[in-house]
């Protein structure tokens, strides 16, 4: 009947919607929707980094080091909004610098480079165990901290005069959140790629935004907009044959076009 | 030590090789209604987040005594509004509610009934599920207003209240802060003194350095003004009415 594949990708949406809720919805309200983009390129650098060490060194997974290599750059971008950088400028900076180490990476690699080249496209219906538990590990990552500190990282991009008047450190919430949505858009890579990753995470949580009546039904509607497209490009990928995230994504947009329809 | 209110000795701040803030010393006591006005880039949200703590400055601040850190639950702050970010569907009742849930992983109902009593107070009690977004400037000062009430505190440090709201709003907001201003030191930093006069205690003029300093009739005169816009700027004084010209509004 259903092929283990096809589970797992079925798995994979509804964690990635959960993802593209709380993730999607907060890059979306703080106007980072950049760094989504900057973290998925710069994981690229740190997968091939990860390759160059196994090849090298000892056996270690791509995509943890890609994971390390993103939890850096978004702690990075902290660090430069600490020194009361613009925030797009840190991104850009960051963004420049983990290309640069990709392609450094990828031609010390030379021949194993298609496989960090893999996580550029990414496929939902090609997923390893491996690869679910890592998904699963970090949106309970995600979902705990965020659980836990969601008003004050929300009172932090809201107004952070008034939190840190407050004793609330908004440069420590707004990192914490950089983090989480470098946790997010790495363990989305394998499924969907490096360019798609942006797709599923920012326009489920754009439309929501454009119709939702409060913070509450935004994430809820964006959970329903991320699943709806995931599930409608696994079903159309049986019928078109391409890859179902782009199809996804093709799907996502088209119910953001539709919220226009909105008064 | 001076122990009524809030002391500020010898403050400067420098921002790299810029010097924002020189030597300012100030005593203002509690409750009093200060206002700071000066010319752009005359240092006043800088002299307000100094007195917060927030920005790196050398010199003593001391209120009631103790460093700001320490009292931060007594003192209110609306920032300027342009500072807020409307990129997010929060509700009205979820912004007043913010310096309490930030806290509490639970609010009572004590919480609530504060939170609508406060909004009540700013006349947006109607709004409790309206998306903050969606209002008008003015009624979002309003509801920043409401917030800054939330932990009732002894001290409201004022960030241009006024900016960008119509003469009625502004009206109605100093109406509002002459009602609440019994027993509570309010600083507020505006670029119009007209419409504050009645109830200003201290008029403090500030360009980097304090330039004067005491109750209005005292400050507000055509040679203080002089040096604090570098430029002739007529007065107007009848009784108890003090008019500067070029603002756009008087008592």
């Amino acid at each position: 009947m259903f092929s283990i594949f096809l589970i797992r990708a079925i798995i994979a949406v509804i964690l990635i919607s959960i993802v593209a809720a709380t993730i999607g919805s907060f890059s979306v309200f703080r106007g980072s929707t950049f760094l989504v983009s900057g973290i998925a390129h710069g994981a690229l650098a740190g997968a091939a980094l990860g390759i160059y060490i196994a090849l090298t060194f000892f056996s270690v997974e791509p995509l943890l080091v890609a994971m390390l290599f993103s939890v850096l750059f978004a702690l990075s971008i902290g660090y430069f909004m600490y020194q009361k950088e613009n925030v797009d400028v840190a991104i850009g900076i960051m963004f420049a610098f983990s290309m640069s180490l990709a392609v450094l990476f990828l031609s010390m690699i030379r021949e194993y480079a298609s496989v960090a080249w893999g996580l550029i496209i990414g496929d939902l219906l090609l997923l390893t165990e491996d690869d679910i538990n890592l998904l699963i590990a970090s949106v309970i990552t995600i979902v705990l901290l965020f659980l836990i500190f969601y008003r004050k990282i929300l009172f932090s991009i809201f107004d952070p005069d008034s939190a840190e008047a407050m004793g609330i450190r908004p440069i420590y919430y707004e990192t914490l959140l950089f983090v989480l949505i470098a946790i997010g858009v790495v363990s989305l890579l394998k499924c969907v790629g490096v360019i798609l990753v942006y797709a599923l995470l920012i326009v489920p949580a754009a439309a929501s935004k454009r119709i939702a009546g409060n913070i509450s039904a935004c994430i809820g509607l964006a959970f329903i907009i991320a699943l709806i497209s995931g599930l409608l490009g696994i079903y159309l990928s049986f019928f078109i044959s391409v890859a179902p995230s782009s199809l996804a994504g093709l799907v996502a947009t088209a119910i953001y076009a539709l919220t226009f329809l909105k008064r | 030590m001076f122990q009524q209110g809030i002391e500020i000795k010898n403050l400067t701040v420098r921002y790299g090789d810029y010097v924002a803030l020189e030597d300012v010393n100030l005593r203002i006591r509690h409750p009093s209604f200060v206002v700071v006005i000066g010319p752009n880039g005359a240092g006043k949200t800088t002299l307000l987040k100094s007195i917060l703590d927030l920005i790196p400055h050398e010199g003593n601040i001391r209120i009631f005594g103790k460093r700001p850190k320490e009292i931060r639950n007594i003192i209110g702050y609306l920032p300027q509004r342009e500072r807020i970010n409307t990129n997010i569907p929060i509700l009205v009742r979820d912004v007043v509610l913010m310096p309490v849930s930030a806290r509490k992983f639970v609010m009572s109902k004590n919480d609530t009934k504060k939170a609508k009593k406060y909004l009540k107070i700013v006349g947006m009690e109607d709004y409790w599920n309206h998306r903050f977004d969606a209002l008008s400037g003015g009624q979002q000062q309003r509801v920043l207003f409401a917030r800054t009430l939330m932990n009732e505190p002894h001290i409201l440090i004022l960030d241009e209240p006024f900016s960008g709201t119509d003469v009625a709003t502004k009206m109605s907001l100093i109406k509002l802060l002459h009602k609440i201003s019994k027993n509570k030191t309010i600083i507020l930093v505006t670029h119009d003194i007209n419409p504050l006069v009645e109830c200003t205690d201290v008029v403090v003029l500030l360009r980097r350095r304090v330039i004067s300093y005491g109750l209005v009739a005292d400050t507000i005169t055509e040679e203080n003004l002089e040096k604090l816009y570098g430029a002739r700027v007529p007065v107007i004084r009848r009784e108890k009415i003090c008019y500067v010209a070029g603002s756009d509004v008087h008592v």
